[in-house]
C-alpha cells in the first residue's frame, strides 16, 4: 500500500490515506505526552531500577511506535520489518555483549589465560 | 521524471540521436572507448574492472610479500630496513584484503549475480559505478603514501617548511593491517595529540574509510538486486550457491563496515582534533579499538571466504556431473557462519585479559563455528563422491581449495582453545594459518572462478597446459611457503619481525618458506599472464565449454549488454542444466523482440561524485603533514562529492531501446550485437 | 510516470520498490552505525562516571552541565518534525504537492531549530569547560551528538533540494511520491536515534542523586 496510482487516487485509497493522517496525529500527541511523562519521571522519589525500567520501555515504546507508524513498517511488507529488527537485533546483542565485557573492572592475574 | 526514453529501438547504442539529460548535458549513451569505460553502469563492464584492478593489486601485494620473504631469508639480514619491513608487511596484508580478495570478489559479484538470478542488471546501475570508481580512489589514496615515501626517500621533500617540521616521517602505513591503538592513536595531555606514528596512519585511515564506503554502496546495491530481481519461478531456495553466498557477505558487509566505520572516526578525531577515544593518558582505552576493529574484523573474514566458498560450490558439480550434494544444508550452514561470524570477535583477544567467562564463551562460539564449515566441507565431498569427474583447471584448483582450506580450518580450530591461543598469539603459526584460509582457501577459490568464468566474460579459452602449470606452482609454492611457518611458530618465532639471529633454529624453514614463496609468486604471476592473454588473444570457444548448470551459461559469450534477449522463466534449480538433460526447460517472456530492451543510461555522475573522495583522501594526510592550505583540498574533495551526487539525482535516469535479435518466442539468443 | 519499462519501475520479485528496499538496509546499516557510537559513549561513562575537570581545575559532573529543559524541547521539535514529515508524504502520496510543501517547510524549519539548539548547546558546554580535548567525557558526547546532528544537517539539505525541486514539476507521480518517502524514512530515523540518545545519554544522568552511573572513581583528565 506504499504506492499511488498513478492517475487520480481512488476512492479507498484516499479514506484509507485519512485514516492514516488520523493515527498520526494521535501518535505525535502520544509522543509529546510520553516525552513529557519521561522528564517527570527522572524528578519523582521512585527507586532507581523501576524508573531506569520504565524509561527504557517508554523509550522503546517510541522507537516501535515510529518505525511502525510514521515509517510505515505496520502498512508495508513484512520483510522490511524483518530487515530492520534483524540489524536492530544484532545490534543490541553486539553492543551489550561489549559494554557487558568492559564490566571486569578488576582481573585476578592467574585468570588471564 | 525525465521523459528522454523514448528512443526507437536500436541494434547498437552508437547508432542513437544524441540525446541530453535534465541538466541539459549530452549523455555519454553512444561513446565508445575510454568514455564508454568511465561511463559505463553495465554490470559486466563494472564486474570486469573491479577484477582488473584486483588483480593489478594482488601482484602489488605480492611484491610487497617477496620482498618480506627476501628480507627474512637469512638470519640478521639487511635488504631492507626494520621501517621499511613494517610498512611492507602492514601494507601487504592491507593491500591483499582491501584491494586483492573483496575487489575480486567484487568482480564476480558483479559479472555473475545479474547473469545467475536472470536479470537484465543491477538495481542501482549508477550506484554501481559509483561503488567502482569509489573502490578506485580509495585504493589510489592508500597507495599514494608509497609515493611520498619515496619521495621522502630520495630526499624530494626536504627543502619543503612543512616536511622540515615533521617528528615522524614515515608516509606509508607501518601499524599492521588492525592498526592497533595506541600505537595508531596519540598520547600527551590535553589535546596536544603528539602521535607515535608519522602521516601513513592517516593515509590508512582515509584509505579504508573511503574504500569501506564503496563496500557498503556496493551490497546496498547487491542485496537489493537479488531480493529485487529474480527471474520468474526464481525462487531464494532455486538461487544458484554463489549467488547465496554474495547475499549472506553482502549482508554481512552492511552490518560489519559501520563498526569499522565508527572506529575510524574516532581515530581520526584522536589524531587530527586531540580527542580521547584511544589515548591512554586521558583514560580513554586502547583496547576498545581492539573491539571495535575485530567486531569488523571477525565478520570480515567471512566476507573474504564466503564468495569463494560460492564459487567452489559452483565449480565442483559441474565437472562432477552431479547436482550439489544437500544445496539447502550448504546455504544454511553459509547463512549461521555468517551469523556466528558476529559472535566470536574476541577469540583474536584472548591474550587481553577478558576474564573467564567471556574468554570461555568465545571459545565455545569459536569451536561451534566449525560445525557448518565442517558440514560444508563434506557436502563437498559428497558432491565430489560417484560422480564422473573431470580434471580441468578450474577443478584443480577448486580440490586444492578444499584440501587447503580444511588445513587452515584445523589449525583455526586450534586457536578457539584459549590456552593454546596463548601460546601461538603472535607467532608465525597464525600466520601460517591465516595465510591457509586466505590463500589457499580463498586465493584458490578466486583463482578457480577466473578460469572458469573466463570463457564466459571473453568467449575466450585459456591455455590448459600453462593453467594445469600454474595451478601446480601455486600449490606447490604455496605449501612450501607457509606449510614451515607452523613449524617455526610453535619454534617460538614472533610474527612482524624485521630479522631474527642464527642460532635459534629458524634458519633452514625460514629459507624453505622463501623459495616457496617465490614459486608461488612465479604461479600466481603465470596465471594472471595467462588470463590477461586468454582475455585478448585467446581461443574462442562456444558459450557453454563446461557444461555449465546455472542461467549465465545459457546466453552468448561474450554475453551481450542487455543480457537476456528475452527473461528467462525458471522452474528448478540448476535451470540451464535441468533445460539440456531434465524435464524441466526454462521458459521465456515475450518481452525484448522488436521492442527492444530497456537500457539504462550511462553517466559521468558517479565518477565525479567519487572523484569528490580522492580530493578529501589526498587533503586528509597532507593536512597531517602540515602542509598549508592543505583543508581547502578536503573541502573541495567534499563539495566535490555533495555536488556530484546533486546532479546525478537531477539528471534524470534515462534510458534507451537496444533492439535485440532474438524472435519472439524463440529460446536460444542469437548472436551478440556487433560493435 | 515513464511509459517506457524503465528498469526502476519494472515489478520486483517482493513487490518492494528498490529505493525503498535500499534504504531500509541502509537504516539496517546505520543501526550497527549509531550502536557503536552509543556503546563507546556509554562504556567511557560507566568507566568514569565523575565528568571532567575544567579549565580552573574544578570537578564538573555531568547533571550540573546538562540543561535538561533545552534538551526536552529541542527533542521535542524534533518529534515533531518527525509528525510533519509523516504528513508530507501523506500528502504526497494523495498528489496534494501544496500540502506537501507547507509540511516539508515546516519539517525544514524544525530541523533548523534543532540544529540550533545543539549549537547553543556545545557552545554553552564548551565555554562551561567540557572540551573535545580535555577528556574521554567530551570526546565521546561532542563525536556522539555530533554526529547525530550531522545526519540532521545532511537531511535538512536533502529536503530542502527536494523542496525547491518541487517547482521543477518533475517531482510527482508515483516516483515522485517514492522519492519523499525515502527521504521521510531517512529522517524518522534520523528521529528514533535521537529518541535512544536523549533517554540513554540525557535522561538516566538524573537518576538518583548521582545519575545513574553514580560520581564513582576520581576522573582520570589531564
Amino acid at each position: 500500500m506504499s504506492s499511488s496510482p498513478e492517475a487520480a487516487p481512488s476512492q479507498e485509497f484516499l479514506i484509507e490515506e485519512t485514516r492514516r493522517y488520523h493515527h498520526f496525529i494521535t501518535l505525535a500527541l502520544w509522543l509529546a505526552v510520553v516525552t513529557g511523562a519521561e522528564i517527570v519521571l527522572i524528578f519523582l522519589p521512585i527507586p532507581m531500577p523501576v524508573v531506569l525500567t520504565i524509561l527504557s520501555l517508554m523509550s522503546a515504546g517510541k522507537f516501535f511506535a515510529v518505525i511502525l507508524w510514521f515509517m510505515h513498517l505496520i502498512y508495508d511488507k513484512r520483510l522490511l520489518f524483518w530487515i530492520f529488527v534483524a540489524a536492530l537485533m544484532l545490534t543490541f546483542a553486539t553492543f551489550s555483549a561489549l559494554l557487558a565485557l568492559f564490566s571486569v573492572d578488576v582481573l585476578d592475574p592467574k585468570w588471564i589465560a | 521524471m525525465s521523459h528522454d526514453s523514448h528512443h526507437d529501438p536500436v541494434a547498437c547504442k552508437t547508432e542513437l540521436a544524441p540525446e541530453r539529460s535534465d541538466l541539459g548535458l549530452i549523455r555519454p549513451d553512444r561513446t565508445t572507448g575510454w568514455t564508454d569505460w568511465l561511463t559505463t553502469v553495465d554490470h559486466k563492464k563494472i564486474g570486469i574492472l573491479y577484477g582488473a584492478f584486483a588483480m593489478f593489486y594482488f601482484l602489488v601485494g605480492g611484491v610487497e610479500a617477496l620482498a618480506i620473504r627476501t628480507q627474512l631469508a637469512r638470519p640478521d639480514n639487511d635488504f631492507i630496513t626494520a621501517r621499511m619491513y613494517n610498512q611492507l608487511f602492514t601494507m601487504h596484508g592491507t593491500t591483499m584484503i582491501f584491494l586483492g580478495v573483496m575487489p575480486l570478489s567484487a568482480a564476480f559479484f558483479n559479472f555473475l549475480v545479474p547473469l545467475q538470478i536472470g536479470a537484465r542488471d543491477v538495481a542501482f546501475p549508477r550506484l554501481n559505478a559509483f561503488s567502482l570508481w569509489t573502490f578506485v580512489f580509495g585504493a589510489f589514496v592508500l597507495n599514494a603514501s608509497w609515493l611520498f615515501e619515496f619521495a621522502h626517500l630520495a630526499g624530494w621533500l626536504n627543502s619543503f617548511d612543512w616536511h622540515k617540521a615533521l617528528v615522524y616521517t614515515d608516509f606509508a602505513p607501518a601499524n599492521g593491517w588492525f592498526s592497533y591503538a595506541p600505537l595508531s592513536g596519540t598520547f600527551g595531555q590535553n589535546g596536544q595529540a603528539l602521535r607515535f606514528t608519522g602521516v601513513g596512519t592517516d593515509f590508512w585511515i582515509i584509505g579504508i574509510q573511503v574504500l569501506g564506503i564503496a563496500s557498503l554502496a556496493a551490497s546496498f546495491n547487491f542485496i537489493c538486486t537479488i531480493i529485487n530481481m529474480r527471474a520468474k519461478g526464481m525462487t531464494m531456495m532455486r538461487l544458484p550457491v554463489f549467488t547465496w553466498m554474495t547475499l549472506i557477505t553482502a549482508i554481512l558487509i552492511i552490518l560489519a563496515f559501520p563498526a569499522i566505520t565508527v572506529a575510524l572516526i574516532e581515530l581520526m578525531f584522536d589524531r587530527a582534533f586531540g580527542a580521547n577515544f584511544f589515548n591512554p593518558s586521558a583514560g580513554g582505552q586502547p583496547v576498545l579499538w581492539q573491539h571495535l576493529f575485530w567486531i569488523f574484523g571477525h565478520p570480515e573474514v567471512y566476507i573474504l571466504v564466503l564468495p569463494a566458498m560460492g564459487i567452489v560450490s559452483e565449480i565442483l558439480p559441474t565437472f562432477s556431473g552431479k547436482a550439489l550434494f544437500g544445496y539447502p544444508i550448504i546455504v544454511f550452514s553459509g547463512a549461521v557462519i555468517g551469523f556466528l561470524g558476529f559472535a566470536v570477535w574476541s577469540h583474536h583477544m584472548f591474550t587481553t585479559g577478558l576474564g573467564p567467562v567471556p574468554t570461555a564463551a568465545f571459545s565455545l562460539l569459536t569451536m561451534a563455528i566449525a560445525v557448518p564449515t565442517g558440514v560444508k566441507i563434506f557436502n563437498w565431498l559428497g558432491t565430489i563422491w560417484g560422480g564422473r569427474v573431470r580434471f580441468t583447471p578450474p577443478m584443480v584448483l577448486s580440490l586444492g581449495f578444499i584440501w587447503m582450506f580444511m588445513c587452515g580450518g584445523f589449525s583455526g580450530v586450534m586457536h578457539s582453545s584459549a590456552p593454546a591461543d596463548s601460546q601461538q598469539q603472535d607467532s608465525y603459526f597464525v600466520i601460517a594459518h591465516f595465510h591457509y584460509v586466505l590463500l589457499g582457501g580463498v586465493l584458490l577459490g578466486l583463482m578457480a572462478g577466473l578460469y572458469f568464468w573466463f570463457p564466459k566474460i571473453f568467449g575466450r579459452m585459456p591455455n590448459a597446459p600453462i593453467a594445469y602449470l600454474a595451478s601446480g606452482m601455486v600449490i606447490l609454492g604455496f605449501n612450501l611457503a607457509f606449510g614451515p611457518m607452523h613449524y617455526l611458530g610453535l619454534a617460538g618465532m614472533p610474527r612482524r619481525t624485521h630479522t631474527y639471529h642464527a642460532g635459534n633454529g629458524w634458519e633452514t624453514w625460514n629459507y624453505v618458506a622463501t623459495i616457496g614463496a617465490y614459486i608461488l609468486g612465479a604461479g600466481v604471476f603465470l596465471a594472471f599472464a595467462n588470463l590477461a592473454w586468454t582475455a585478448f588473444k585467446g581461443k574462442k570457444c562456444s558459450s557453454d565449454p563446461w557444461g555449465g548448470r546455472t542461467l549465465e551459461w545459457s546466453l552468448p559469450s561474450p554475453v551481450p549488454e542487455y543480457n537476456f534477449a528475452q527473461a528467462p522463466i525458471v522452474a528448478t534449480r540448476d535451470a540451464y542444466f535441468e533445460d539440456r538433460h531434465g524435464g524441466k526447460r526454462i521458459a521465456y517472456e515475450n518481452d525484448g523482440g522488436e521492442a527492444g530492451v530497456h537500457m539504462p543510461s550511462q553517466s559521468w555522475m558517479p565518477l565525479v561524485a567519487s572523484t569528490g573522495f580522492l580530493f578529501a583522501g589526498f587533503g586528509m594526510p597532507m593536512m597531517a603533514m602540515g602542509v598549508p592550505h592543505a583543508g581547502w583540498i578536503v573541502i573541495t574533495g567534499l563539495g566535490v562529492l555533495i555536488l556530484g551526487i546533486w546532479l546525478w539525482a537531477v539528471e534524470g535516469p534515462g534510458g534507451y531501446m537496444l533492439k535485440t535479435p532474438a524472435a519472439a518466442g524463440s529460446p536460444a539468443p542469437a548472436e551478440t550485437v556487433a560493435h | 510516470m515513464s511509459e517506457t519499462a524503465d528498469a526502476h519501475d519494472a515489478p520486483t520479485s517482493t513487490g518492494i520498490d528498490h529505493k525503498k528496499l535500499i534504504m531500509w538496509l541502509f537504516l539496517a546499516s546505520d543501526c550497527m552505525f549509531f550502536g557503536t557510537l552509543i556503546s563507546t559513549h556509554l562504556l567511557y561513562r560507566k568507566l568514569y562516571p565523575s565528568g571532567f575537570t575544567d579549565a580552573e581545575g574544578h570537578q564538573r559532573f555531568i547533571q550540573n552541565l546538562f540543561n535538561i529543559e533545552l534538551t526536552s524541547f529541542s527533542t521535542f521539535i524534533l518529534l515533531m518534525s518527525s509528525f510533519l514529515m509523516a504528513l508530507a508524504v501523506s500528502a504526497m502520496h494523495k498528489g496534494e504537492i501544496k500540502s506537501f510543501r507547507r509540511n516539508v517547510l515546516g519539517v525544514i524549519f524544525f530541523g533548523l531549530i534543532f540544529l540550533g539548539c545543539q549549537v547553543f548547546e556545545f557552545t554553552h558546554f564548551y565555554h562551561q569547560g567540557l572540551t573535545i580535548q580535555n577528556s574521554v567525557l567530551g570526546s565521546t558526547f561532542y563525536v556522539l551528538t555530533g554526529t547525530h546532528g550531522t545526519h540532521v544537517a545532511i537531511g535538512v539539505l536533502w529536503l530542502i533540494l527536494m523542496y525547491f525541486y518541487s517547482f521543477t514539476g518533475k517531482l510527482g507521480g508515483h516516483m515522485g511520491a517514492l522519492d519523499v518517502e525515502v527521504a521521510g524514512l531517512y529522517w524518522h530515523f534520523v528521529d528514533i536515534v535521537w529518541i535512544i540518545i536523549f533517554t540513554a545519554v540525557y535522561l538516566v544522568e538524573y537518576l538518583g542523586p548521582n545519575g545513574f552511573w553514580g560520581t564513582g572513581l576520581p576522573a582520570v583528565t589531564k
